[in-house]
């Protein structure tokens, strides 16, 4: 099979589960499309949004477009970690002998969709720290591998803050994204109310495997990046940081913390993802402007005046990548003069 | 890994900078050689025929040094890679295979990508990659040009010597013909020369020097040379000073001959004699009058009228002869005569080669005429009383006039200063200023900050506050602390 046919069968694959995403989602073609670089980059995905715009729908599609095993766990804040990874139970065996057994919890699973991840306690939320980082869950000193490929869909909503615990700092950087789920537009309303309120079943079809998520891993991990745009990343990332010298003068203004080095890897990786999604074999600069927000909002810690300002951080990063991109080209597009 | 598609794609884009950094290297040039032709067309004075050709030779020399500078300056590989991606739109396809085709890390997609990007690059349209870059310089290069067209068709500038201006009159002259004065100068120097040694003493000064009227010195007195003005009609000769040196300068160096420039030598010497009569009658009758200080005053008075060739000497004689005689009336009279006169010889001096200016003198002159008779002393003659210095008509000791009452009519009016503060914890340091800043605050802060901040501790405990604000929360309260 030539690179270019393997190309060509990402794209497909890809371009198919969007497809058939969209027979339920209507709109919000650019959440999916995230959803799925996120999976694909091997990351996990964070949607916020009010209630009632589909966020968990999409993702119980996602997984109905996927021959992988689906768990869902409600959030709320009398979970415990138990709940979530699973414990050791005392079961009887046939001949009458007493032992603990490991129960898994939904955590093993290849898709779990954590809904209303901040209902929970800290300590809840972060019995999903180990496996989201390192693929794997430490129960009674045992270390218990998840199966892969394992991805992990969080939902929060961002308007109740009563009987909420905000994630971490350290929770938020395990997500590779944070996708904003916005109000569909009228026309998409009308699609919505047609498909829903009408007697018709939609079918989604199953089209990829978990072993093709995995290969097609291996494939993203190949995609050349040349040093300007890998620059360029690093760039951005270090212009999130207010203490930065060539910082702008925004995130010297409102922003506490930076991205850390995960916000680069989540930025390239997503790049590529996307890259190759276009057909394209080499990330290039839009790439980046393309995945900043997505993979630096979460990561970019407002200071007291920034959330006192209300800063939109989406458009804080959007000035710290125009930014970054001056700095970056700085002296190497001036060999004309 | 062969990519001759790409190469050509390369050299054609590094062609379009080579030739875009030739126009623009060779304007700069242009520019700053037409600036140095201009400064040689100046010079078309000294520089005769050869200003043209040299100004000419500047300019193409400038413009063609850019040029070669511009074509053999070179373009990097992935610069050009990165023209040509953004020239047609490759999305970084050309930089990336460029850098990825010969590593030794290539993944099997770079294949993929070269080849994509050749069979793109067969497809391109011819188009200008690199843009053409005008540099400043070159817009202003039409201003050098059409000045030296200008200059190269004008006359020559006439240019300054170099030489500083000669002010004197003419110094063969001066040398030839000594000065009018110079004759005081030379007097001046002998007698120097022999009290070298002897310090001046404070009568010689006081009275000796202010023979206004005779414009001689008296030895070792340094003052009048200060107060000589004679000088201040003639031209400056500041060659002659430069070749022989200021007399007045030497003299500086003999330190303790320096006049007593604390006494007040601008008082003449019928001030001086006045205020003694003064002091010496103070309303009593002249037969109240002590006859040994009378006859001191005399003989003074006869003392210099012989040294300084006045006229009074015989009524100062004849007020010590009625002394001798028991005649107090008549010294006192006699007296008074000779003040009379030392005031007409002063009054003489002063309209000459006085000081002061010619409005001043004889209004003081006139003044003294009036009031002469009045009894008021000197001081009083020269200004009237509320007039003088002190601007206005009043007799207010302040020049600027009393204060304005705006602060006392605006209680309220204060302002706050602030400062950014710098560091971590975000905030302004602000002052009070005005009246209100030196007030003591009614709230005792530090007193129940501690209160509040337990207050705040519990409802964080008591309350869910979210998680982010907690910390905020506490670093207000520890920035409050620092303060």
């Amino acid at each position: 099979m030539t690179q270019e046919s393997r190309v060509r069968d990402f794209v497909t694959a890809f371009e198919g589960l969007r497809a058939e995403v969209e027979k339920v989602i209507v709109g919000h073609r650019d959440i999916i499309n995230h959803v799925l670089i996120g999976m694909f980059a091997g990351g996990h995905v964070l949607l916020e949004g009010v209630p009632g715009l589909g966020k968990t729908l999409l993702i119980k599609t996602l997984a109905e477009g996927l021959e992988l095993s689906f768990s869902r766990i409600q959030f709320t804040p009398d979970l415990m970690p138990a709940d979530i990874i699973g414990t050791n139970i005392i079961v009887e065996d046939p001949d009458g002998r007493k032992h603990f057994q490991f129960q898994p919890g939904p955590v093993f699973g290849h898709i779990l969709l954590a809904d209303e991840i901040n209902r929970a306690t800290p300590k809840t939320q972060s019995a999903l720290l180990e496996g989201m980082q390192e693929a794997a869950i430490t129960v009674g000193g045992i270390s218990r591998p998840l199966p892969a490929p394992f991805f992990v869909l969080a939902t929060q909503n961002p308007i109740e803050m009563e009987g909420t615990y905000p994630l971490p700092e350290a929770q938020l950087d395990r997500f590779l994204f944070k996708l904003r789920v916005r109000y569909p537009a009228i026309e998409e309303l009308n699609t919505i109310i047609d498909r829903t309120t009408q007697a018709r079943t939609v079918n989604v079809d199953r089209v990829m495997t978990g072993a093709n998520v995995l290969g097609f891993r291996e494939l993203i991990r190949e995609v050349p990046i040349a040093s300007h745009v890998r620059d360029l990343a690093s760039t951005i990332i270090m212009a999130t940081h207010p203490a930065w010298q060539h910082a702008p003068e925004a995130a010297r203004r409102f922003v506490r913390y930076g991205a850390s080095p995960r916000g680069a890897q989540a930025l390239v990786l997503g790049a590529k993802v996307r890259a190759l999604a276009e057909g394209r074999f080499n990330v290039s600069v839009e790439d980046l402007r393309a995945l900043a927000a997505p993979a630096l909002r979460h990561r970019v810690i407002l200071n007291f005046e920034g959330e006192a300002e209300g800063i939109d951080i989406d458009t804080l990063v959007g000035q710290i990548v125009q930014s970054a991109e001056g700095v970056a080209v700085q002296g190497k597009e001036a060999f004309l003069r | 890994m062969s990519t001759p598609s790409l190469d050509a794609l390369i050299a054609r884009v590094a062609g379009q900078v080579r030739r875009r950094r030739a126009e623009h290297y060779a304007l700069r040039g242009a520019f700053w050689s037409s600036i140095a032709a201009v400064v040689a067309l100046l010079f078309k004075t000294p520089l005769g025929g050869w200003a043209l050709p040299l100004a000419i030779g500047l300019f193409v020399a400038g413009t063609l040094g850019g040029l070669l500078w511009g074509i053999l300056k070179r373009t990097p590989s992935p610069d050009a890679a990165r023209l040509a991606d953004r020239a047609w739109g490759l999305e970084d396809r050309v930089a990336t295979a460029i850098e990825w085709a010969d590593r030794p890390d290539r993944t099997p997609l770079v294949e993929a990508l070269v080849n994509d990007v050749i069979s793109r690059i067969d497809k391109l349209e011819p188009r200008v990659a690199a843009r053409r870059v005008i540099p400043r310089d070159g817009r202003l290069l039409p201003i050098p040009l059409a000045l030296a067209v200008v200059l190269a068709l004008a006359p020559p500038v006439p240019l300054p010597s170099g030489r500083l201006p000669n002010f004197s009159s003419d110094s063969e002259e001066a040398a030839a013909e000594p000065r009018a004065d110079s004759s005081m100068m030379e007097d001046r120097k002998t007698p120097q020369a022999k009290d070298r040694l002897k310090p001046p003493s404070f009568e010689e000064r006081d009275f000796a020097s202010k023979m206004g009227g005779t414009g001689a010195a008296m030895s070792g007195d340094l003052s009048a040379i200060f107060k000589d003005t004679a000088l201040s009609s003639q031209r400056p000769d500041f060659q002659s000073f430069l070749k022989k040196g200021d007399e007045r300068l030497k003299l500086l160096e003999q330190a303790d001959r320096l006049p007593d420039l604390q006494s007040d030598f601008t008082t003449s010497q019928y001030k001086m004699m006045f205020r003694k009569s003064k002091a010496l009658s103070g309303g009593l009758k002249p037969d109240q009058i002590s006859p040994q200080k009378l006859r001191e005053l005399l003989e003074e008075m006869e003392r210099l009228g012989r040294k300084g060739g006045g006229n009074w000497t015989g009524d100062a004689a004849e007020g010590m002869e009625a002394m001798e005689g028991g005649q107090p009336d008549r010294a006192m009279e006699a007296m008074q005569r000779a003040l009379e006169k030392m005031r007409a010889q002063d009054e003489a001096g002063r309209s000459g080669k006085g000081l002061k200016g010619g409005r001043e003198s004889s209004r003081s002159g006139n003044n003294r005429d009036r009031r002469g008779g009045e009894g008021g002393g000197p001081e009083d003659q020269d200004f009237g009383e509320g007039e003088g210095l002190l601007p206005g008509k009043g007799r207010s000791g302040s020049p600027k006039g009393e204060a304005t009452q705006r602060l006392r009519s605006t209680p309220y009016d204060v302002g706050v200063e602030g400062e950014s503060r710098r560091g971590r914890k975000d905030g302004f340091d602000t002052n009070l200023t005005g009246r209100g800043g030196a007030a003591a605050s009614r709230l005792q802060y530090l007193g129940v900050i501690g209160q509040y901040r337990k207050m705040m501790e519990d409802a964080i405990t008591r309350e869910s506050v979210p998680r982010d604000f907690n910390s905020q929360i506490k670093d207000y309260f520890q920035a409050l602390d620092e303060r």
